[in-house]
């Protein structure tokens, strides 16, 4: 069975004159857990009561919209209920104090908040952040499927191969010298396995078949779904008209929006970056969509149609409709509707591409000094960095429903693709994800990456930066943007600024592996997968020699 | 025979169609616990609730001053009046008896006491010529022996110290008020229990070689006459009747039943085998203590509602107990909550502490635990290394049990 981990945050709103005491806390859990002395480990309380734990951080957002927020992240594997009673075991107490600093919710938590802060309560603390939980509205997991156990059993199995490898480099009598690639696999295998004996087992599917197809299944109904809706103007357009006249009415509405956007197009005075970046080799790149669109609700509508025909027909007799003749009656109006989207997406863009005309983009965005230097100080100790970023979105009803869709879709998107360990062509994300705060009005980012956070935007703004303009576009201050695409974090020195300013300190942070990064996590699975293997073909020994 | 006198450690169990009920609805619990967690997780039964989530439970047991414990009228029956650690709530005599019970029971006795234990129980194994009834032969002889010694206790001139203690913890733990008989054996019973432990401290106080014994008595001697406060003649006999009829009874009922859940998984067995070859002791005690999640002491523990108390406040199955309400917590149910223990049905000797709640939790958390964690594990290691361990052929080579007692189980090797 494949691993299966979590993404979530806790959110809690705290009170104003509790604040600084909370940061207080959060630093004395940290200074506790955290010995940075050599010869202590750091966080052994946590490494070893809560097992399932990848990474998890605790921060205080203050802001001047609203009374300071704490925030608790965790990534970890297995159920959600077993990691809270593995956070209860370790840090009751800390949570308790944590949640005393926090208000009391108005909504129906509110008694459980006054059971779980009473002086000397039992009450379980578990069962409070359990509820509390929010999910994110979009999650990314690097090396997706690697539980923590197996990313440090494969890491020490990796120092086992370099010390095998290295002890020998040493002596004349180099017994690895020489060897063709499958005796050099087989001898090295033997020297190993007695300290990994699981090497003699069969290894456990990061992502089981079920999960891909499920995956999918998801992406593919969500896709459905969103073009059904899309559709249903020009469904009901094509009930009232003739089919030539509604084919002629789509045609020249689609012209004429799409020359309203040819002519908005152009970017704002100042603000346009060149970019190899194509709107039209994506729209090719996402034909499949359409196609999958309109084989995914023929087989849906059809039998359903069918069905419900004669379902009908034994409460009132008449006559039923043939499997052919429900094809016959649903795909056309599938496709008229489907046609209808060369009106309704322009349509969207074209008011987008006004808004986004009419937006305020923040060109110095206020840091705190204090803070600033607080986040420099705890930055690059290790091989991996944390940030937290909370910013202020943009009002107005497309846009929420923009901004929600297409969070969905791109958290659907990415269980498809990004199951190779990487996001994309960035190889330096552990965890990351989005949600929405403050009932939507405030979107929360959190990221748990390798290397420096200017190297790790960077990244984003080389790589991705249509894609990290789409997701983050919405907020306010946002570098100007054109087209939901264009411009916006391709203007790298601003964007950083902006995401800068929206940052806090990490006050807490864990890692259960603080040394690997993403690359070397992949590059130890590698190892171990071959090795697992008693005969792997020549092709996957030589590749695996590239690896040691 | 009088009951000061009897031999028998258990009193007769029931015969027939009784016991096969008896013995179908214990084994019924577990799934009866799955079902209740799931859709009656505190569940009302007149006065009486039963509590049998994780989180609940753990509650019951945290909140002391909410949920007392009920023990006290029992427990003055046997003490004659005197007052115990166990049959207190959180009052500053609490503490007192708490601390003066911790100076002369000490961590450092512990290694001690487990490799008495082991010594003990390899002379029973070695005298066994291939076959061992656990329960009798084995674990309460070891108990006993050990346990009375480490205390000062030894046999008294008439009865039997294993009968005394099992009838009296009987009466403390698992009686019911309508149950006249055994109140009539402890009213026998407990007066002569007190009598021999006062005839024994003053025999120790009149000689003077045995005062210096480093037994618990001894040192409770000593800091009497040091003058330190309590430890009264009165004060170190109810202590060590308490501490002799609340702790040697429990390991021959859990130690039994946790080589009976060995036995029924023969990976377990064989881990538990090689643990004890290798003389990994700490292995060894997290795969009994594994073992004992699946069949722990009881089924859960009674407390009484000293205030009316809302359990699981704020969520959907918060439920309001009353005043002087019974409550089980049921922690053997607790041990099973998937909600909070991972993957409940798998036998994981590698679970984390928080997982087991066989000690219970909070302020009355059994004050033996430490003395159990250093012995119970150490009584069956010599017989898990014997060769070819298994059940002996028919019904004893399968735990039988006496009400809550485990009353035989047979096994061979060799």
């Amino acid at each position: 069975m494949s691993a299966k981990q979590t993404t979530l945050c806790v959110p809690l709103e705290v009170k104003p004159e509790s604040c600084s005491r909370l940061s207080s806390l959060i630093n004395d859990i940290r200074i506790r857990e955290d010995k940075s002395t050599p010869g202590q480990e750091n966080f052994a309380r946590i490494i070893v009561n809560v097992p399932t734990l990848h990474f998890l951080s605790m921060s205080v957002f203050a802001a001047g919209d609203y009374d300071p927020m704490f925030i608790l992240e965790a990534n970890f594997d297995g159920p959600v209920g077993v990691f809270w009673g593995q956070m209860e075991a370790a840090l009751s107490n800390d949570l308790r104090e944590i949640v005393r600093c926090c208000k009391r919710p108005l909504d129906g938590d509110g008694k459980l908040y006054d059971a779980v802060t009473a002086p000397e309560s039992a009450a379980s603390i578990a069962a409070y952040f359990e509820k509390r939980t929010q999910s994110p509205s979009v999650f990314h997991h690097g090396n997706r499927g690697m539980n923590r156990d197996r990313i440090l059993r494969e890491h020490a199995l990796f120092l086992t191969v370099r010390r095998e490898l290295d002890a020998v480099d040493t002596i004349d009598a180099d017994p690895y010298r020489g060897l063709e690639p499958r005796p050099l696999h087989e001898k090295l295998r033997q020297r190993v396995i007695a300290d990994h004996p699981w090497l003699a087992q069969v290894p456990i599917q990061r992502i089981s078949a079920s999960e891909k197809a499920f995956d999918v299944l998801r992406l593919l109904l969500y896709v459905v779904i969103l073009i059904f809706i899309l559709s249903l103007p020009g469904l009901l357009l094509a009930l009232l008209l003739p089919t030539a006249a509604y084919v002629a009415f789509i045609i020249v509405a689609a012209v004429l929006v799409a020359f309203l956007i040819y002519r908005k197009r152009e970017p704002l005075p100042g603000t346009g970056i060149p970019t190899t970046f194509s709107f039209l080799n994506l729209l090719w790149q996402q034909a499949f969509v359409v196609a999958a669109y309109v084989i995914a609700a023929t087989l849906l509508l059809v039998p359903t149609v069918v069905i419900g025909s004669y379902l009908i027909a034994t409460l009132v007799p008449h006559e039923t409709l043939s499997l052919s003749e429900a094809f016959w009656l649903i795909a056309p109006a599938v496709a008229l509707g489907l046609f209808s989207l060369i009106v309704t997406v322009p349509l969207i863009i074209l008011r987008l591409r006004y808004l986004e005309m009419h937006d305020s983009s923040h060109d110095a965005p206020q840091t705190r000094e204090h803070l600033l230097r607080e986040m420099i100080r705890r930055e690059d100790w290790v091989a991996q960095n944390h940030m937290g970023s909370i910013v202020l979105l943009k009002p107005g009803v497309l846009r929420t429903a923009v901004v929600r869709a297409g969070h969905l879709g791109l958290g659907l998107l990415l269980r498809v693709q990004a199951r190779d360990g990487y996001l994309g062509s960035m190889r330096t994300v552990h965890f990351a994800h989005w949600a929405f705060l403050n009932n939507g009005s405030r979107l929360l980012f959190f990221s748990n990456f390798d290397h420096s956070w200017d190297s790790y935007l960077d990244d984003f703004i080389e790589k991705a930066h249509a894609g990290l303009t789409l997701a983050w576009g919405c907020g306010v201050g946002f570098p100007p943007t054109r087209l939901l695409l264009f411009d916006g974090a391709s203007h790298g020195r601003r964007f950083k600024n902006w995401a800068l300013a929206s940052r806090t300190v990490s006050r807490f942070w864990y890692s259960a592996y603080p040394t690997l990064t993403v690359d070397q996590i992949e590059r130890n699975y590698r190892i171990a997968s071959v090795l697992h293997k008693q005969t792997p073909s020549d092709m996957e020994v030589r590749q695996w020699m590239l690896d040691l | 025979m009088s009951a000061i006198t009897s031999n028998d450690v258990l009193r007769p169990a029931a015969k027939g169609l009784k016991r096969r009920l008896m013995a179908a609805a214990m084994s019924a619990i577990p799934f009866v616990f799955r079902l209740m967690r799931r859709f009656y997780p505190i569940a009302g039964f007149g006065s009486t609730y039963i509590v049998t989530r994780y989180d609940d439970v753990r509650e019951v047991f945290g909140e002391d001053a909410a949920f007392t414990i009920p023990y006290k009228a029992n427990l003055d029956v046997l003490t004659g009046g005197e007052p115990f650690i166990l049959g207190m709530t959180r009052t500053p005599d609490y503490f007192r008896q708490l601390v003066a019970l911790r100076q002369v029971m000490l961590a450092d006795d512990l290694p001690e006491l487990g490799r008495s234990a082991e010594a003990h129980a390899e002379m029973i194994v070695s005298a066994g010529n291939g076959r061992v009834e656990v329960v009798d032969q084995l674990v309460r002889r070891v108990t006993f022996d050990v346990l009375a010694d480490y205390f000062g206790v030894p046999e008294p001139g008439i009865g039997k110290l294993d009968v005394w203690a099992t009838r009296l913890f009987e009466f403390q733990f698992a009686s019911s008020p309508s149950d006249h008989a055994l109140r009539q054996e402890v009213e026998e019973i407990a007066p002569a229990f007190r009598d021999h432990i006062d005839r024994e401290i003053a025999r120790r106080k009149s000689d003077a070689a045995s005062l210096e014994r480093p037994d618990v008595i001894g040192r409770c001697l000593k800091l009497q006459a040091e003058g330190e406060p309590g430890y009264s003649d009165v004060e170190i006999r109810t202590a060590m009747l308490c501490m002799i009829v609340g702790g040697p009874p429990q390991p021959p009922m859990v130690v039994p039943q946790a080589m009976e859940q060995l036995l029924r998984r023969p990976e377990a067995l064989a881990a538990a085998a090689e643990a004890a070859r290798a003389n990994e002791d700490d292995r060894l005690w997290k795969i009994l203590r594994e073992a004992l999640r699946f069949d722990p002491l009881a089924p859960g523990l009674t407390r009484i509602a000293a205030k009316p108390w809302t359990i699981a406040e704020g969520t959907r199955r918060a439920r309001t107990i009353p005043k002087d309400a019974t409550v089980i917590a049921a922690f053997a149910s607790a041990m099973m909550d998937e909600r909070r223990i991972p993957d409940p049905g798998r036998f994981d000797p590698d679970r984390l502490n928080h997982e087991y709640i066989h000690f219970g939790h909070g302020m009355h958390e059994c004050f033996g635990r430490y003395i159990n964690r250093a012995t119970l594990h150490r009584m069956v290691k010599p017989l898990l290394r014997q060769p070819r361990l298994r059940r002996a052929s028919g019904p004893e080579g399968h735990l039988s049990k006496n009400g809550p007692f485990s009353e035989r189980l047979v096994v061979e090797f060799g």
